[in-house]
Formats: C-alpha cells, sequence, structure tokens
C-alpha cells in the first residue's frame, strides 16, 4: 500500500523494526531454535560486553557498567513508577486521540469528494513541519503542560492514520461496495457494516508504524514541555549528570517499545481473526 | 406499467462517451416468471442490470421496477430487490451466517432475528454445519451458496443472477441452478438472470431474451417444461439461440 510505505520511509529503522520485522524479546527467547533470535541475543551480549570493557577506560559519567545501569534502573523502578505512570497515561491518551482524529480525517477523505483536496492538502503539509517546530509552536500557544503534550502528538501522528485510512478506502473492493449498495443501505449502515471493519487493519498498521515514533515524541516533548513523565526525569538525571540513569531509562523505553509492540500485535490477532494465513516461499 | 409486469424496460437507450452500450431496449418480466438475458461477452448485459437495479440512468426511455423508475425512486426499491453476482462477494471479516444476516440487518431487522432467519437460510442453501465459518475456510460451491442465501434472506419480490453459476465447476455450477430454481418456484420468485451460457437458460428460463450488442433483444423465446423434456426440441431451441448470439451450437446432451 503506497501510503504506508511512504509512512515507513519518514519512519527511522528502528521504527519499522519495532513494527513488526523484529520480534518481540520474550519470543526470542523462547524461541532458542530460531538463529535470527540468537543472533539478536549474541548482538546485546556483544553491546553489553562492548559497554562493560568501555566502561572500565572512560570516566563513569561517559560510560557507566551495565552493574550501574542495571543498580540506577532498580533505583528507579521504586522511586519513579508515578512518572512512568504519568507517561504511558500520555501516550495512551495521545495516540488514541490521533488515532481518532486521523481516522475521522481519513474517512472524510475518503467518503466526501468535495473536501478530500483541502483535507489532503492540509494532512500533507503537516507531514511536512519537523516535530521540533511543533513542540516549539506548542510552548508558545499552551501553557498547560498536558495541552502541549497532546497538542505535539496529535499534529505528528495525526497524518499517518488520516493517509493511512484514506488509502485503505481506496484500496475497498469496488466488487463490494456494489454488493451492499444492492441493498441499498443508508450511508451510516455503509459506515457500518462494510467500510469500519474494512479499515481496522489499516488501523492496525498504522498503530505499529508509529509506535515507536509516538513513544520517541512523548519523551521528547516530556523534555521540553513538562516537569513531570520520564522525559522531565531523564532532563533530570541529565542535568545531574547521571548517564547511569539515562541509560536506565533508555532501556527501559526499548523494552516498553517491545510490550506495546506486542500488545498491539495481540490485538490485532484478536480483531483481524477472520484473515487467513498467507505463506510466501 | 403493463399489469401483470414486475419489470418493464421501454425504449432505452445508454451510452457510455461515444460507446452505444443499449440501444432502444425493450423488455419486460412478468411477476413469478424466471428470465434469462443471454448475449455474448460485450453484449450489455451487465449495463442491463445496472440499468434496471437503478444503479445507472438511462439516457432516455423508461424503467419501471415493481412500478418504481429504479435510479429515481431508488431507496423506494429497499429489501424488494436482491442481487446474486458472478462472483460470491461476501465479507471476509464476517462469518457465512453474518454474511447471510447482512441485507436483513440492513433492513432493519433485529441481531437475533436476523441470526435465526439466516441460519434458516444457510440450511435451505444446504450449509447447515458452516454457519461460523469465515470466508476464507468455505470452499467455491459454499461461498456462492451463501451468497445466494444472503439474496434470498431478504425475501425480494425480485432477484437478480448476474453469471452466479458461471465461475464454478460443471458439476457444482448444476447442482446449485436446480437447487436455486427449487427454491424460486417453491417461493414464486421473480427472477432475471444473466448468463452468457445457453445450456443455463434452457434449464432455468421461462424465457430467453437473446442480446446482440447494443444491447437489443435479437431474439425471444419462450420455454416451456414441455419443450425442456423433448430432448429434440431443446436441441432446436439451443441452435436457434447460438445463432442469434453469432455462435454454433454446442449443446450438452
Amino acid at each position: 500500500m503506497s501510503v504506508a510505505v511512504e509512512s515507513d520511509r519518514t519512519l527511522s529503522a528502528d521504527d519499522r523494526a519495532a513494527a513488526g520485522l523484529v520480534k518481540p524479546l520474550a519470543v526470542m527467547v523462547a524461541d532458542r531454535k530460531n538463529p535470527e533470535g540468537r543472533r539478536d541475543i549474541f548482538v546485546v551480549v556483544v553491546l553489553l560486553t562492548a559497554m562493560e570493557i568501555t566502561s572500565r577506560f572512560v570516566p563513569d559519567y561517559i560510560m557507566p557498567s551495565p552493574v550501574a545501569v542495571w543498580n540506577a534502573a532498580r533505583e528507579l523502578f521504586f522511586s519513579d513508577p508515578y512518572h512512568v505512570a504519568v507517561t504511558l497515561v500520555r501516550l495512551a491518551v495521545s495516540v488514541t486521540i490521533a488515532m481518532i482524529t486521523g481516522v475521522l480525517i481519513g474517512l472524510a477523505m475518503g467518503m466526501f469528494p468535495s473536501v478530500r483536496p483541502y483535507l489532503k492538502a492540509i494532512v500533507v503539509i503537516d507531514t511536512g513541519i519537523p516535530a521540533l517546530s511543533w513542540m516549539l509552536i506548542a510552548v508558545f500557544w499552551f501553557k498547560n503542560p498536558e495541552s502541549r503534550i497532546f497538542f505535539i502528538l496529535l499534529v505528528i501522528l495525526l497524518p499517518f492514520y488520516a493517509l493511512n485510512v484514506y488509502e485503505g478506502l481506496r484500496a475497498l473492493p469496488k466488487e463490494l461496495v456494489e454488493m451492499i449498495e444492492s441493498f441499498r443501505p443508508s450511508r451510516w449502515q455503509v459506515l457500518r457494516y462494510l467500510i469500519l471493519p474494512h479499515i481496522v487493519a489499516y488501523i492496525f498498521l498504522t498503530t505499529k508504524s508509529v509506535i515507536g515514533y509516538a513513544i520517541r515524541m512523548v519523551i521528547f516533548a516530556e523534555l521540553v514541555a513538562s516537569a513531570i513523565g520520564i522525559g522531565a526525569r531523564m532532563n533530570l538525571a541529565q542535568s545531574t549528570f547521571r548517564i547511569d540513569q539515562v541509560l536506565a531509562w533508555t532501556f527501559f523505553l526499548v523494552i516498553l517499545n517491545l510490550l506495546l509492540q506486542a500488545l498491539v500485535s495481540g490485538l490485532e490477532k484478536i480483531f483481524l481473526k477472520w484473515r487467513a494465513e498467507a505463506t510466501v516461499r | 406499467m403493463t399489469e401483470g409486469n414486475l419489470i418493464e424496460v421501454r425504449g432505452v437507450t445508454k451510452t457510455f462517451g461515444a460507446h452505444l452500450a443499449v440501444d432502444k431496449l425493450s423488455m419486460n418480466v412478468r411477476r413469478g416468471e424466471i428470465v434469462v438475458l443471454l448475449g455474448q461477452t460485450g453484449a450489455g448485459k451487465s449495463t442491463v442490470l445496472n440499468l434496471i437495479m437503478g444503479t445507472t440512468r438511462p439516457d432516455s426511455g423508461e424503467i419501471r421496477v415493481a412500478g418504481f423508475d429504479p435510479h429515481a425512486s431508488f431507496k423506494a426499491l429497499k429489501g424488494r430487490l436482491a442481487v446474486s453476482f458472478q462472483t460470491d462477494r461476501l465479507l471476509p471479516w464476517r462469518t457465512a451466517v453474518e454474511n447471510v444476516e447482512l441485507g436483513l440487518l440492513i433492513l432493519g431487522k433485529s441481531r437475533s432475528q436476523a441470526r435465526a432467519h439466516a441460519r434458516e437460510w444457510l440450511a435451505r442453501v444446504r450449509l447447515d454445519g458452516a454457519d461460523d465459518k469465515y470466508v476464507h475456510e468455505l470452499s467455491g460451491g459454499m461461498r456462492q451458496r451463501v451468497s445466494l442465501a444472503r439474496a434470498l434472506a431478504i425475501d425480494p419480490e425480485i432477484v437478480f443472477l448476474d453469471e452466479s453459476f458461471s465461475q464454478l465447476d460443471h458439476v457444482t455450477s448444476r447442482t446449485l441452478r436446480r437447487d436455486f430454481l427449487q427454491i424460486a418456484r417453491e417461493f414464486h420468485k421473480t427472477c432475471l438472470l444473466i448468463t452468457h451460457r445457453i445450456d443455463d437458460a434452457l434449464e432455468m428460463a421461462d424465457r430467453a431474451l437473446v442480446l446482440s450488442a447494443p444491447a437489443k433483444v435479437a431474439l425471444e423465446v419462450p420455454i416451456s417444461d414441455e419443450a425442456r423434456s423433448n430432448p429434440g426440441k431443446i436441441a432446436d431451441l439451443h441452435a436457434r439461440i447460438a445463432s442469434a448470439m453469432g455462435g454454433e451450437s454446442q449443446h450438452e446432451h
């Protein structure tokens, strides 16, 4: 699907990997016979070893040892769960709002040809505005930190949902539209019985694609616009030269990304259980 | 509209750009009658169906379906017409029974009523036991049966079959034709079938209309049960229809 590919292009390799190209850690560990999983574990071990070796030759504030990072992580686990919860709530609320708004705009683009060019232009312009610009604009426009964060996430994530849902509507088979029209349904019935079930797959695809990006953006937004949340705590750790905490938060965010990917994939399997498994040689 | 006619087409013309698709077509289908529209590929059969369904507007002429202009009074015919298409056109995210209940839900039936009625219709098309299977778990013949059940479940006055059996293998197609015919007769349905297969017409129709391109009735042939039971008459009808369609007779004996 063209827009999905475009969306992927705008995301980093990490996002694409997290969106499904890399297996969740738990699966990798469990699947001992999987050579790809073993290679991934090998890479992690090599990185930890490199950290350990480097930490012996440079000061702690440049590269702490993995043990120091582990200890910092344990410390944060007991001292900062509130900040983790705040970030998770912000992430969940922001992604949900962006999803609902983006889906509505995508549906409007697909179903109302008269407004399509205007909405499409707005969405495409939005995709060209750097995230940093939105963050600075949010600081000027909103006083409340929560409003700033939700606004930033909304304007950054919305185009992905809008464009993918629009492409989903364009990919709706004409035959199915003719079939349902033969029963002479209302516009609402077409939406309920045909369009909404059809675009569910596109919503999941988009969510998997943007989740890593959304985590990074919420952390970045917290860093510039809030005193609480993981981003704010990372900012504090940086200003107090606690690189062990910065790295501990970083590892936590990587694991959080994998867990959320697994959660979305699990929900996708439930909601899209009707799909036949295809095997490509 | 002439009394007794459920579908009436009078002098209808339809063009797409410079292409004349339907040329002053006149035809009718009486209540309870099974009429087959025959024609080669490109004869305009599907355009005629779309005109009668009201999804396409004629350039000139008049169409009446159950007394209504099907295009201008599109919603007035809600629940009175149903179509079974060449391909099953089932919604893949719905199970067999959920696909059958689709039309009923659109007509405003409650979910429980629709579900019970859909199960009855699945049993009628000999698919009991397949209710909760998803589309990809059904064979081509089973899917087409679900599609027929979906069309018939809303109890329409008129059923349109657009090459509904043409993509199935010979044996499945024949079984399905016979099952459909039995149901159509039992429930006194008015049917307009579109096909390019003469044998389908000879087996099912009360009357066959052969279209020449651009769509215009080139031959109208009544087919009685008496003729159907007489191999000589059937062979003769086959030859006449094949000749009107511009091909050679290849009758299935």
